[in-house]
């Protein structure tokens, strides 16, 4: 099996997140009623022409940058002419000669913590098409999706195990939708994945017989659809035998590739340059307004966090979270302990956001208060424990931290001789550990913290309360 | 009978309650009736057009189109009224949709009397592609009208209405205006939306006025012209009135004449009208010289790789799923396809649409279509060179006069020789103009070209209401008077 060289190309089609479709003012919707976002250009009515939504060629701009590509200045659209009843004109609008973003890269990272870049060849804009359903004889045609906004991506073949589309496909998910291109969801087909398979016995040698896998439903099963892929085309030549180019799809429960058809050797689109849409040319600022307007992504936040101190388990949850991640990018110029802010966030906020089903920003939880709150867990004023009796009150109300604590009755012992007095108590019951603090064993404070602890019943106010003690000891 | 005054005129009876919009259009349906074996009509809009005139009399008379009938070629869609293009596939369809062209006829309260006949898919030089039969010429009803706007130029020509929109990929208005008798204008690609006109050949169609008279037919693109939002082809432009210039004087004016739109390829009797014309210019004061222009002679090559290329793509939809003709008992989904065109599509169509498929296929691309671009470029360059001297290029429309019906049909290239003067002008997306300026020993209309520079529209309205006034031809091939 390991003596044969894997060759990987993936070709991913992602929908933009756009307000209306790509040639006419029907809305970008999906899970509408079959037919109810279509007019009479998406239907290619006769006598109808395309318009341009230049929201797309702004997406297709910051999608460009994000991937590292070359942006091209002057482009056209191409007609790709072919009958099939899910295209309404018989021919797609696409890009072919001039794709907007060219010889990009993104950056993986293996599991073995060798970093890989997956070369982009060039990334596209074309119009999606219809969904059809077949039903028994009968087949259903629903253009809610023709003429939704595409960019298409299509990377050199460049990969060489599942492991590396796996991670190719997770960066491009995180990059697109952090970057608001796309909300990527596989799911519901608004990220859709090809791939291409060959194997060749030695580097030297030319590429072998391509296999290329469609209608994968999930990122784990691109990788296993490319084991699988491997492992057949290794017995094949194993055998002796050799096989046609072909199309082949991932069957969900055969866990498995089964064959869809064999090419048909060249396909001939008859591509021209489409003629009822002007060349689009893109200057300076177009493209300058469009990446500055790039959201932070995803690499450069976890970098800020680690450099503010939040630790790398923390940062990792954060930024897989987009929503609390765009919450904490608010805090990043606060002076407040962003470890604190991190831990809060993850913990008991994630809990009641999880239980809830809402994000951070459905909360009354402001950035003032929420600073307010890190603060005050920050010097120990608010245990964890306290934070759980008032967690929902926090979330759900306007009040100011404090005013919540005191309408709660979390009164801290403040009071300097009350807690000087427990603390004075403590040093005479336990002369033992006083002297192994005099010698130096730091274990030993820990201990006689923790008996005031007890004794106030957590009350004290734990900043206080040491700083009392170390100042006793003394 | 009042359609055969002036416009103002009319508009004046109008505004005086003398008569209302219903008068013309009984006067243009009785018309229609008296000449119906010109067969200039697929369909007549006569119920809605006569409730429209009756809605109108409740209205103020607002502009000099107020109330005029219109005809409109059909492969120009118009909501609730079908459009069939002059085919079989399409010849039950009824358009949900106005073309922008038909709003702005709508919104001076012009009333659409009828859906003209032309050649399917505008696809023909003599209207004889037509599912519904050829149009027959009003001067001589053994020769053609010419085509593809064939039937409109019949209309217009036979007086049967002021008004009539054609539209121009090859030459389609100017030379079945040359053929009739009358004033077609194509204007500068981009003047006009061509939002709902069923494309042809889409970097090439042009919408444009057909006419009796230049000053009506000013007068009418007026009303067409401005960018349209839903067309990105359409060009934003100075609103103007194209009437403006027309009663100016030429003298100083420079004309230039190709030498090759004089040469052998055009009768001769037809030179021999323009060389009068040209005598005319020179002694009212214009500057008229014999120039040199390359690529013309390459124009027809051109038309029939782009026209065809775009064709071949811009038909495609025609395939019997969401609307039009239908084969009824398909196998499978190839079947659908297979049988609705081959039974929906004419012949002229199927050929246009094979040597497209053909010409775009593979390679065949890069060496003809990508090629036929690049020198459609030149070509354009070279025009607009002329224009850096010059501020017309004027020669016939046409190198015959119309012929006859029954002319055979099975040579293809002939009849796109028919058209080798007027592609330059759509392949450099210029505005040209046919005007009449005479008649053959058969009392055969002959035309003449009248070409400027890109949205010199006004320009080229002046030359051509100049020699109008000039020659004061009469143009009624029923005889009797003509209006003004």
């Amino acid at each position: 099996m390991s003596n044969y060289i894997p060759t990987i190309g993936v070709e991913v089609h992602v929908e933009l997140k756009t307000k209306t479709k790509i040639f006419s003012n029907s809305i970008n919707g999906y899970g509408e009623m079959a037919n109810s976002l279509t007019n009479v250009i998406d239907l290619g009515y006769p006598g109808t022409l395309p318009t341009l939504n230049e929201e797309v060629i702004n997406l297709g701009i910051k999608a460009a940058a994000i991937l590292n590509c070359k942006i091209r200045r002057v482009m056209h659209f191409d007609r790709k002419n072919y009958f099939y009843p899910d295209i309404s004109k018989n021919y797609q609008i696409t890009q072919n000669d001039t794709p907007i973003g060219y010889d990009g890269y993104v950056e993986i990272t293996k599991s073995t913590g060798e970093k890989k870049k997956v070369y982009i060849e060039e990334m596209h804009i074309e119009e999606d098409t219809c969904k059809s359903a077949h039903r028994g004889t009968k087949t259903l045609l629903d253009f809610n999706r023709a003429g939704v906004p595409l960019i298409e991506i299509v990377t050199k073949p460049c990969m060489s195990d599942g492991e590396d589309v796996k991670l190719y496909l997770e960066k491009l998910r995180e990059l697109l939708s952090f970057g608001d291109i796309s909300d990527c969801k596989i799911e519901e087909g608004s990220m859709r994945a090809d791939v291409n398979v060959s194997i060749r016995k030695n580097e030297s040698d030319p590429l072998g017989t391509k296999a290329e896998i469609k209608n994968i439903g999930s990122i784990s099963n691109a990788k296993l659809g490319v084991e699988k892929e491997i492992e057949r085309q290794t017995k094949i030549y194993e055998a002796g035998e050799t096989f046609k180019p072909q199309t082949r799809r991932f069957d969900d429960k055969l866990n498995d590739t089964v064959l869809m058809r064999v090419k048909e050797t060249g396909n001939d689109y008859r591509y021209f340059p489409e003629p009822d849409i002007p060349y689009v040319i893109l200057t300076d600022e177009m493209i300058e307004d469009a990446v500055n307007s790039i959201p932070m992504l995803p690499d450069e936040r976890r970098e800020r966090y680690i450099a503010l101190g939040v630790s790398e388990i923390n940062t990792n949850k954060i930024v897989a979270n987009r929503s609390l991640s765009d919450y904490f990018n608010t805090l990043l110029d606060e002076k407040i302990n962003h470890q604190v802010a991190s831990n809060l966030l993850l913990g008991d906020i994630s809990g009641y956001l999880n239980k809830n089903e809402k994000t951070i920003y459905d909360t009354t939880l402001s950035k003032e208060r929420f600073i307010e709150l890190v603060n005050l867990v920050s010097d120990n004023t608010l245990t964890s424990k306290n934070l759980k009796d008032i967690l929902d009150i926090v979330l759900e109300s306007d009040k100011s931290i404090q005013t919540i604590m005191s309408e709660q009755g979390i009164e801290n012992i403040t009071d300097d001789s009350e807690i000087r007095n427990i603390v004075k108590g403590i040093i005479n019951n336990n002369p033992e550990s006083v002297n192994d603090y005099k010698a130096g064993h730091d274990r030993a404070i820990k201990y006689l913290m923790g008996q005031v602890m007890k004794e106030t019943k957590g009350k004290a106010n734990p900043k206080m309360a040491m700083d009392i003690l170390v100042e006793e000891l003394n | 009978m009042y359609l055969n005054k002036s416009i103002k005129e009319i508009n004046e009876l109008l505004k005086n309650k003398t008569i209302k919009p219903i008068d013309l259009v009984e006067e243009a349906f009785q018309n229609i009736e008296n000449n119906k074996e010109l067969n200039a009509y697929i369909t007549l809009n006569k119920e809605e057009a006569i409730a429209k005139a009756k809605e109108l009399e409740n209205k103020e008379v607002d502009n000099l189109l107020f109330g005029l009938p219109i005809a409109v070629k059909d492969n120009i869609v118009t909501k609730g009224l079908r459009t069939t293009c002059a085919s079989h596939i399409l010849d039950n369809f009824i358009p949900i949709y106005n073309a922008t062209v038909v709003e702005k006829i709508n919104e001076k309260n012009m009333i659409i009397i009828g859906k003209t006949n032309m050649d399917e898919f505008a696809m023909g030089s003599s209207s004889r592609t037509s599912y519904f039969g050829a149009p027959k010429n009003p001067w001589n009803k053994e020769k053609i009208s010419g085509g593809s706007s064939g039937g409109s130029a019949t209309t217009i020509a036979a007086r049967d209405l002021p008004f009539a929109l054609g539209s121009d990929t090859g030459g389609s208005i100017r030379q079945p205006a040359s053929y009739t008798g009358i004033v077609g204008m194509k204007p500068t690609y981009g003047r006009i939306s061509r939002y709902g006109l069923v494309a042809f050949a889409s970097s090439l169609d042009q919408i444009g006025p057909m006419t009796t008279n230049v000053y009506n037919n000013a007068l009418l693109l007026n009303a067409l012209v401005g960018k349209d939002e839903k067309d990105l082809t359409s060009v934003r432009k100075e609103e103007e009135d194209f009437t403006r210039l027309i009663g100016e004087d030429i003298k100083g004016m420079k004309i230039a004449v190709p030498n090759y739109f004089m040469s052998d390829i055009v009768s001769q009797s037809i030179t021999d009208k323009v060389k009068e014309i040209i005598e005319v210019l020179k002694s009212n004061g214009a500057i008229v010289d014999y120039i040199d222009v390359p690529y013309l002679e390459n124009a027809v090559t051109l038309y029939q790789i782009i026209a065809m290329g775009e064709a071949s793509s811009n038909l495609a939809r025609f395939d019997g799923i969401r609307y039009g003709y239908s084969y009824e008992n398909p196998d499978n989904i190839e079947d659908v396809y297979l049988k609705t065109r081959a039974n929906g599509f004419g012949e002229e169509v199927k050929r246009r649409i094979m040597v497209g498929s053909y010409l775009l296929s593979g390679e065949n691309a890069k060496v003809y279509y990508n090629k036929a671009l690049s020198i459609r470029d030149d070509m354009r360059k070279a025009l607009k060179k002329v224009f850096e001297d010059y501020d017309f290029i004027i020669g016939p429309t046409t190198t015959t006069t119309a012929y006859n019906l029954t002319d055979p049909m099975d040579d293809p290239l002939k009849s796109f020789m028919d058209d080798v003067l007027v592609i330059p002008v759509n392949m450099a997306g210029l505005p040209g103009l046919n005007l009449p300026i005479g008649f053959d020993s058969n009392k055969m209309p002959i035309g003449m070209q009248i070409i400027a520079n890109s949205f010199e529209e006004a320009k080229i309205y002046k030359l051509a209401s100049y020699l109008e006034k000039e020659l004061n031809l009469s143009l009624n091939p029923n005889g009797g008077e003509d209006n003004e």
